[in-house]
């Protein structure tokens, strides 16, 4: 805590720091003439700016436009970063200041883990990452990093397809199963963790039809802890695809114990539409639309009698 | 409450605020202010309320953003080519009337040419200002190996929001020349994701939008009805329909927005009328505000994005008379998009 707050100090050089002093008093900043922003005479979504915003984009805009890649400019795109963490041409221009200097870049993956945790849904943070990791040669630390987003937001979509990239780039498939059964543990509705497992054994197996039975039977197994979760039935469909349900008589048996079992879950009776629809039973297709439609999944009423014809 | 008629008044109010002067806690967003207004404006033009703004001015303001290309080598940073997200790399004020010399840090951002182009579509401009040579060169240095798109040239992440804008900017400009579009093509397939929904790009989870990116895509490109899963595609986007309003993902909560990312492409998919619009509509009304604009749900504050698209998607349900029709590809009103023909 107390090492993240001093690099956080060093880099970032906000107003909120009582010692903040603006550019326009800082002697090292002198030779610079600021460059103000010129919206036109009338602009559109005029945004009231603070004043401690214009200054740093004033001083920003100036030293863009002579491409100078030095150390202070380096820390004036952390300080607008911390405004503006949207800025692409700041991260751009921030990424080429780092060239430049040569700077440690695993220094500069725990700046950009501090902007990461403030702002876990900014596209620009974990594009960046990616660009130093990518650097390094080197993606150690970031499974862990990830899951510590994920542990705030275990949904986050751009943690997710982070965390792909990293394992598949660098073969990271080890554990990932024993991470994705926990979150399941933790909440078998979460549907990122079982697209996550579809990742991992679609790309670790040959998806053989014994490794879909196994997953199967996985699926089944949550199943019965929560019928009306969405998730592990679209799994099931997901191992059949390419396949047929005649490749897994297990499952038209399960939806119909389901369909007994649990009378109000619209699930099973959707599998065996779809069994039947494969069969070329139609008429008991038909009769599982109707129930559908009439009695256990009326929200989509509409869907099933369109399916019926 | 009639219940075909939208309360516009506090709406197209509500817009105007926002093509106004935001207050300071939307400087985080300065980049992309391009975007917000467009979702003002597109917004006036579905409440049809264009003539209450200075449409003159408003086209002098996008054609500012343009990057022209260097006015002495149009080969120098052509890769920067189309609009910038706002005025915050510092040229003097220029709606696209005076050559320019380029610049290596003069950026543009795929979703802003997008967005620039779809507004002076609907400010009934005649594009002529509009360096297309220019836009669709930069376009071709951002398409990537696999046939995704990144956002800015060398800089920019990759997904199916930018596979979208552009889709949508080569439509528009009718030009696919400078797009491989097979390529695009096969990383949509490649994006469905075993539960029939589209993700960002392969192996993600399923996304209400990237699933309207990927559709809209494939019909402006016109090969919607080649793409070979449609009915698990279908399935996935009712379903999402969970309660009353949309949801983005499997097992997530509903969100005004998703009326449109999912509404849309289900209207694409000429499958609209399989939701329950009933259903869907009390749910968009409890999000709205008394003082003008919709949240992404009930216990939120209201914001341009949520409210333009609550607005799109309350309108596919062709109930409301006062409400204008979209173009659910191009993501402006149909009205706005005759312009085109």
């Amino acid at each position: 805590r107390q090492r993240q707050m001093c690099i956080r100090d060093r880099f970032s050089t906000m107003s909120s720091n009582e010692d903040f002093v603006p550019y326009s008093k800082r002697a090292e900043w002198a030779d610079v003439k600021p460059r103000p922003q010129d919206d036109g005479p009338n602009p559109v979504c005029a945004i009231a700016y603070t004043s401690e915003f214009k200054e740093a984009h004033d001083y920003f805009r100036a030293i863009l436009h002579s491409d100078e890649r030095s150390l202070r400019a380096l820390e004036l795109t952390a300080h607008v970063l911390d405004l503006s963490p949207a800025n692409y041409t700041a991260w751009h221009f921030r990424r080429l200041c780092l060239e430049n200097l040569k700077s440690d870049l695993r220094e500069e993956l725990k700046f950009s883990e501090e902007l990461a945790k403030d702002h876990p849904k900014n596209y620009q943070i974990w594009y960046h990452r990616r660009y130093l990791i990518q650097k390094l040669e080197d993606p150690t630390g970031e499974l862990d990093f990830i899951k510590e987003i994920l542990d705030e937001d275990s949904k986050n979509y751009h943690a997710w397809s982070h965390r792909q990239w990293l394992i598949l780039t660098y073969r990271l498939w080890d554990k990932e199963l024993e991470y994705v059964e926990k979150l399941m543990k933790e909440d078998w509705r979460n549907n990122s963790a079982w697209n996550q497992r579809y990742f991992v054994i679609a790309h670790v197996t040959k998806l053989d039809i014994e490794t879909r039975k196994k997953e199967i039977e996985f699926a089944k197994s949550w199943i019965r802890k929560s019928p009306n979760n969405e998730s592990p039935w679209n799994y099931i469909r997901g191992m059949v695809k390419g396949y047929c349900y005649s490749d897994f008589p297990e499952i038209k048996e399960f939806c119909l114990e389901g369909k007994e079992k649990w009378p109000s879950c619209s699930h099973a009776l959707s599998i065996l539409v779809s069994v039947y629809e494969e069969e070329g039973t139609l008429k008991e297709a038909i009769t599982c639309c109707d129930t559908l439609a009439q009695k256990l999944d009326e929200s989509h009423k509409k869907y099933w009698l369109w399916k019926k014809e | 409450m009639d219940q075909t008629e939208i309360a516009t008044k506090k709406h197209i109010d509500f817009f105007k605020r926002s093509l106004n002067i935001l207050p300071g806690h939307y400087a985080s967003q300065d980049p992309n202010r391009l975007t917000l207004a467009y979702f003002g404006l597109s917004g006036l033009d579905l409440l049809g309320a264009l003539d209450q703004i200075d449409k003159n001015n408003f086209i002098q303001w996008v054609y500012s953003h343009q990057i022209l290309p260097d006015k002495d080598n149009p080969e120098r940073f052509i890769e920067n080519c189309g609009f910038r997200g706002s005025s915050f790399f510092g040229r003097k004020y220029n709606p696209s009337e005076i050559p320019e010399n380029a610049h290596a840090y003069d950026q543009s951002h795929i979703a802003m040419t997008y967005v620039a182009l779809a507004m002076l579509l609907i400010l009934g401009d005649d594009l002529s200002r509009i360096d297309k040579k220019s836009i669709l060169n930069g376009l071709k240095h951002l398409q990537q190996e696999d046939g995704s798109f990144s956002t800015v040239a060398k800089s920019g992440e990759t997904d199916m929001r930018s596979v979208y804008c552009a889709c949508a900017i080569s439509y528009m400009l009718n030009d696919w020349s400078s797009i491989d579009t097979d390529k695009l093509y096969r990383f949509i397939l490649a994006s469905q994701s075993y539960d029939g929904g589209l993700a960002q790009a392969p192996a993600q989870e399923s996304h209400g939008g990237s699933t309207y990116c990927a559709v809209a895509s494939l019909y402006l490109m016109g090969r919607l009805n080649d793409f070979p899963e449609k009915d698990a595609l279908i399935k996935w986007c009712v379903f999402r329909q969970a309660g009353r309003g949309f949801c983005g993902r499997v097992n997530k909560d509903e969100d005004t927005c998703y009326g449109f990312w999912v509404g849309a492409s289900l209207k694409l998919l000429g499958v609209y009328q399989l939701i329950d619009f009933k259903n869907f509509q009390a749910f968009v009304l409890d999000c709205e505000s008394a003082s003008g604009g919709f949240s992404k749900t009930a216990d939120c504050y209201p914001d341009v994005l949520h409210t333009y698209f609550s607005l799109c998607g309350l309108s596919f349900g062709e109930v409301y008379n006062n409400l204008q029709e979209i173009h659910c590809g191009l993501g402006i009103t149909l009205r706005a998009a005759k312009r085109l023909q």
